[in-house]
């Protein structure tokens, strides 16, 4: 009998708030699923569209993006210039069949480990009840490289 | 006097005073249906020029050939509202000098191609501004419709059929008058973020990232899907990111010559609903 | 070969507990290019710091991962351990693997295999990391202030006494600002310009002070330490070095009937003119706007008349260049133009003023010498109502914000006018009184209980003229019923809005600003002075309104960050900057549109004849603050982030 179906979700995170907020979330010692891996970037100014193809072909289920809130950018604006990319990107992305559920993004303040800590729960409880991301996961089987699940 | 006369005429004026240096239009092409870009430097070979409603192609980008602007001298090339277009973004972007731009404009009706006034590509803001109003009103393409009717994995079994034909010929990159990034992306393997090889997750890679590239830049010329050996309808990507630049950001590419370019540019308000 | 170490930090029991740490030790050991994998109780302590350091000497090290606690809490720590061991501190990274890991899930198994993805990942990352040094940048120890009111005097004088050069450029023809225009100032009541034109004198008489008045910034360049200033000094028509302030030019200018901004329009000045009579420097200015010469070819008086030949009708604009390492903004702000309150009849009817106009009615060096009269005909007012939050807290009219002032100088102003006529009536239009401050409240209680003003809970909705009486309508929402009130002279708290070309300046400096104009801090609360932009500080009303106290302590604090900067040689910056590719860089200028800090310039390729072969993008390390928008940006990848690079994020998440 195989085991539960484990999803693998990859955060895309600026350091100065969903970082710092995730990090509040342990000192808080609140709990949350364990299927979230952390990419620490300087800013959401900072996260291409890349990232998320490049999480998806390491055997990603579901890709989370979270920085400051509007108005709260570390770098005055990093986090409007994201804003528009995801707009642009999540729209292509949908397009091109991705599911909605698997590309997530939010503002998660350094204040918000309890945010953080639900988000990590619902979408990991989302992309469980949706399954792997098979239909990625086929291609990427085809280049010869199993994806790393 | 036909407009492909009077045209033929105007370029030959052009060249003789010394205006432009070069006229880029169209020639007779291999079939009866077929055009293809010619580069006029004599006032003589001006009579080659061909201008009918098979002249498709958005020629805009040939102006961006190695050193062609480089002596300050103007060149003059048939465009299509889209074309002139082209050159705003492409002036907006920092590629080329609208004033080295004499615009022949031209604009296809069923079958008949008919004139458009005026010389410089600012003399087109107002037929600009009315594309943009009726982009705004136009339904989404037919094919695009059915997709978004259908669900995600039926979506991405659409595109995944379409893209595992991609042979990355790069046909569509050569042919867009967007694509001049003098190193492409996806030549950079230091890191490769675009798998090269033409496996199906490569492909859709390279198709992604170009739709993304050309968000907010794109004309919907065209040229892509004209180029493309294997008919992937590359066309209804870019234009999703065109419908979504225009709904979200209120944004028409090239509108006029200094418009910021909208993934450089932001506005506080801008719409977030998709944002947890 | 890389050679990468890597420490496993039990935290006592913190990650212990649920990590299997001895697992992931195991796990990195067999790991390509790990040369050595420890796990230690406490590698932060001594001890552990001392074992990273063994390591990096005794086997050479490329590379430290330290897998521990969050690289917020003890990256630093690390960092400092390897550079004593001579292992640059840029090729030391910290997997998270308390905070993000073993304090938040339950399951030890499945803690344990994140654990080791984390880490296994920043080992792929730190394989990439290459040596940074830290940016060392020269400081020129000259302050720039700009605005010559309270916040700009302040802090200039403060800059100076401490040792430092200043300059401080004003805009009008005097230092002095809004303070210089105020009567009494609440809550002590003492004469403004009585506290007020002191300063200005020491500030125009300090050594260190460089005084640059009737000047505007033209142009900003460069970045802390070593700004590049460009400011207009505007054409005077008057030798300042000639010029003895004798006033006899002014006494013979024929263009007499214009009105005086000074005194808000309720005087009127001459063509060439001295702003008011305390001036620093007390030297006039000639409008040319005005001035008959300009307009007509014809005139000349104050020329015939100057006994020292000071006027010089060809004097031009002159463009000053300044080195400079700090800049304080201190601009101020400008009374809201009140034709937005049409209900309220202001400019309709002259007995309808701004606070600033009473004030300069109130002010003893005022066009009335301080006498509360009517500008319409000189009566003195038997009623005077004055309405607050007349613009501010008003969405409707685009200014949600409290102006924070007006119920001070409400009060002040009804005080005032009682001290002056005994028998006059007060009726002040309220919708809350906002009296929090040092003596404030005790103010307001004062004008109420002591001088008779007469407070009205409510808004007024209409005002109109009616047998010589300024009519006016509204509710006193105590009572709950319609008020109506024949006065003779209305007062409009007008709300405190920033200078009408702040944009404009922000712009210039590469600061930001608000909707409204207001600059913007660093942190509203943390970093309340500094603006995003580095060596850029605010004080004053310019950031937000302010009254003196405040504008004045918010003066010194830019000063006490100033003196710190100059207080060292150089400045040391994290080395996490934007680097460009120049060869494959189109020059699109993307990157330099999207940079928050203007810190992306256009460079020219020139091949060695010096022809210009094309223009490329090029990151100033000083200017650049490390967010890597650009990068993203960046279709053709040319632009990349130091610490941050597109091989080091590509080789994480292929190594998750």
């Amino acid at each position: 009998m195989s085991e539960p179906f484990e999803p693998k979700i990859v955060a895309f995170v600026c350091t100065y708030c969903t970082y710092a907020g995730a990090d509040l979330a342990g000192t808080s010692r609140l709990k949350y699923p364990p299927n979230v891996r952390i990419v620490r970037l300087p800013c959401t100014g900072r996260i291409s569209p890349m990232f998320i193809l490049k999480a998806f072909q390491k055997g990603a289920d579901g890709v989370l993006v979270s920085g400051c809130h509007p108005g709260d950018c570390h770098f005055d604006h990093g986090n409007y210039h994201a804003r528009r990319r995801w707009t642009a990107f999540n729209a292509l992305l949908q397009f091109t069949g991705v599911p909605e559920e698997r590309v997530k993004f939010s503002w998660i303040s350094a204040a918000e480990g309890i945010k953080f800590a639900e988000l990590i729960e619902s979408i990991t409880e989302e992309i469980r009840t949706a399954g792997p991301f098979e239909q990625y996961h086929k291609l990427i089987a085809e280049t010869g490289s199993a994806a790393s699940v | 006097m036909s407009i492909q006369e009077q045209y033929r005429s105007r370029a030959k004026e052009l060249l003789r005073e010394g205006t432009v240096k070069m006229v880029i239009g169209y020639g007779a092409g291999t079939t009866p249906l077929r055009r293809r870009p010619i580069f006029i430097t004599s006032p003589d070979d001006a009579d080659r020029l061909v201008l009918d409603a098979a002249c498709r192609t958005n020629l805009a980008g040939y102006l961006l050939r190695e050193g062609l602007l480089a002596d300050q001298k103007s060149v003059a090339v048939f465009l299509t509202p889209d074309g002139v277009r082209t050159i705003n973004i492409l002036a907006a972007e920092s590629q080329l000098a609208t004033e080295q731009v004499i615009v022949l404009g031209f604009q296809i009706d069923g079958e008949n191609a008919r004139q458009l006034e005026g010389t410089r590509v600012a003399d087109f803001s107002g037929i600009i501004a009315e594309r943009k109003k009726k982009r705004k009103e136009q339904p989404s393409h037919e094919v695009a419709r059915k997709l978004e009717q259908m669900t995600s994995v039926e979506r991405f079994s659409f595109w995944e059929g379409e893209f595992s034909r991609c042979i990355k010929c790069y046909a569509c990159r050569a042919a867009c008058p967007m694509c001049w990034c003098r190193r492409c992306v996806v030549d950079n393997n230091q890191p490769q973020w675009v798998n090269t090889s033409s496996h199906t997750l490569g492909n859709l890679e390279w198709n992604l990232v170009r739709a993304f590239h050309l968000a907010g830049r794109c004309v919907e010329c065209g040229n892509c899907s004209e180029a493309c050996p294997v008919n992937i309808p590359l066309h209804l990507l870019n234009r999703r990111m065109t419908e979504e630049v225009l709904t979200a950001f209120d944004y028409y590419p090239g509108a006029d010559e200094h418009q910021e370019p909208v993934l450089a540019s932001f506005r506080k308000d801008d719409p977030e609903t998709f944002i947890l | 070969m890389a050679k990468i170490g890597v420490f496993v930090c039990h935290c006592g029991e913190n990650i212990a507990a649920k990590v299997d740490c001895t697992k992931l030790v195991a796990a990195m050991e067999s790991h390509p290019g790990v040369a050595i994998a420890h796990e230690y109780k406490y590698f932060c302590s001594e001890p552990g710091q001392e074992s990273i350091k063994k390591a990096v000497t005794g086997h050479g090290l490329t590379g430290v991962i330290v897998a521990a606690c969050s690289p917020r809490m003890h990256e630093a720590t690390f960092r400092t351990a390897c550079a004593e061991a001579g292992l640059n501190p840029y090729l030391c990274e910290i997997a998270n693997i308390r905070e993000q890991c073993s304090w938040v899930h339950s399951d030890g198994e499945q803690a344990t295999r994140k654990a080791i993805e984390i880490t296994r990942s920043l080992v792929e990352k730190v394989k990439r990391n290459n040596e940074l040094q830290p940016i060392e940048v020269p400081v020129t120890r000259r302050a720039l202030v700009i605005g010559g009111g309270i916040a700009g005097i302040q802090a200039a004088l403060d800059i100076a006494n401490a040792g430092g050069d200043v300059v401080l450029v004003e805009r009008e023809a005097s230092l002095g600002g809004h303070m210089a225009q105020l009567s009494e100032t609440f809550p002590t009541l003492d004469c403004s310009q009585c506290i007020m034109t002191p300063r200005m004198v020491e500030a125009a008489r300090h050594p260190k002070i460089r005084l640059l008045t009737y000047s505007e910034i033209e142009k900003v360049e460069g970045f802390i330490g070593n700004f590049n200033v460009t400011v207009r000094q505007k054409a005077r028509y008057v030798d300042m070095n000639l010029c003895t302030g004798c006033g006899e030019c002014i006494i013979k200018c024929p263009a007499k009937k214009i009105s005086g901004e000074f005194d808000c329009g309720l005087a009127n000045r001459t063509a060439i003119y001295t702003p008011f009579a305390q001036a620093v420097p007390n030297k006039p200015v000639i409008d040319s706007g005005h001035c008959i010469y300009f307009k007509n070819g014809k005139c000349k008086a104050c020329q015939r008349v100057c006994p020292t030949g000071a006027i010089n009708f060809d004097m031009e604009d002159e463009l000053v260049e300044l080195e400079i390492g700090a800049i304080v903004v201190a601009t101020g702000f400008q009374v809201q133009n009140t034709a937005l309150y049409g209900e309220y009849g202001y400019g309709r009817y002259p007995d309808v003023l701004t606070g600033l106009q009473f004030e300069r009615l109130a002010s003893a060096s005022g066009p009335t010498g301080g006498k509360i009269q009517r500008p319409s005909d000189g009566k003195e007012p038997e009623t005077i109502v004055f309405i607050q939050c007349a613009g501010s807290r008003d969405p409707s009219k685009g200014i949600p914000y409290c102006s924070k002032i007006c119920c001070m100088y409400t009060a002040k102003h009804a005080m005032l006018y009682h001290h002056k006529n005994h028998d006059g009536n007060s009726r002040i239009f309220y919708m809350d009184i906002r009296a929090a401050g040092k003596g404030y409240d005790e103010f307001t209680r004062r004008a109420i209980e002591e001088d008779g003003a007469g407070y009205v809970r409510g808004r007024v909705s209409k005002l109109w003229q009616e047998n010589g009486k300024l009519m006016v309508r509204g509710a006193d929402t105590l009572l709950g019923r319609p008020v109506e009130v024949a006065a003779d002279m209305v007062v409009l708290a007008t709300a405190m809005v920033p200078q009408s070309d702040s944009k404009e300046l922000g712009k210039t400096l590469g600061i930001g600003y608000d909707e409204y104009g207001f600059f913007n801090e660093a942190h509203l609360k943390l970093r309340p002075v500094e603006t995003a932009t580095a060596g850029i500080f605010l004080a004053g009303a310019c950031q937000s309104p302010k009254d003196i106290p405040d504008s004045v302590a918010q003066a010194s604090a830019c000063a006490s960050k100033v003196l710190a900067l100059f207080s060292r040689e150089k400045l040391e910056r994290e080395p996490v900057i934007a680097q460009n590719n120049e060869a494959t860089c189109s020059g699109c200028w993307g990157c330099v549109l999207a940079c928050p800090y203007n810190a992306i310039e256009k460079k020219d390729l020139t091949d060695r004849a010096g022809n210009l072969i094309r223009r490329v993008a090029s990151v100033n390390a000083g200017l650049c603050q490390g967010c890597g928008t650009c990068v993203t940006f960046c279709r053709s990848n040319s632009i990349d982030l130091a610490g941050f690079t597109e091989k080091q994020i590509f080789a994480e998440v292929m190594g998750l």
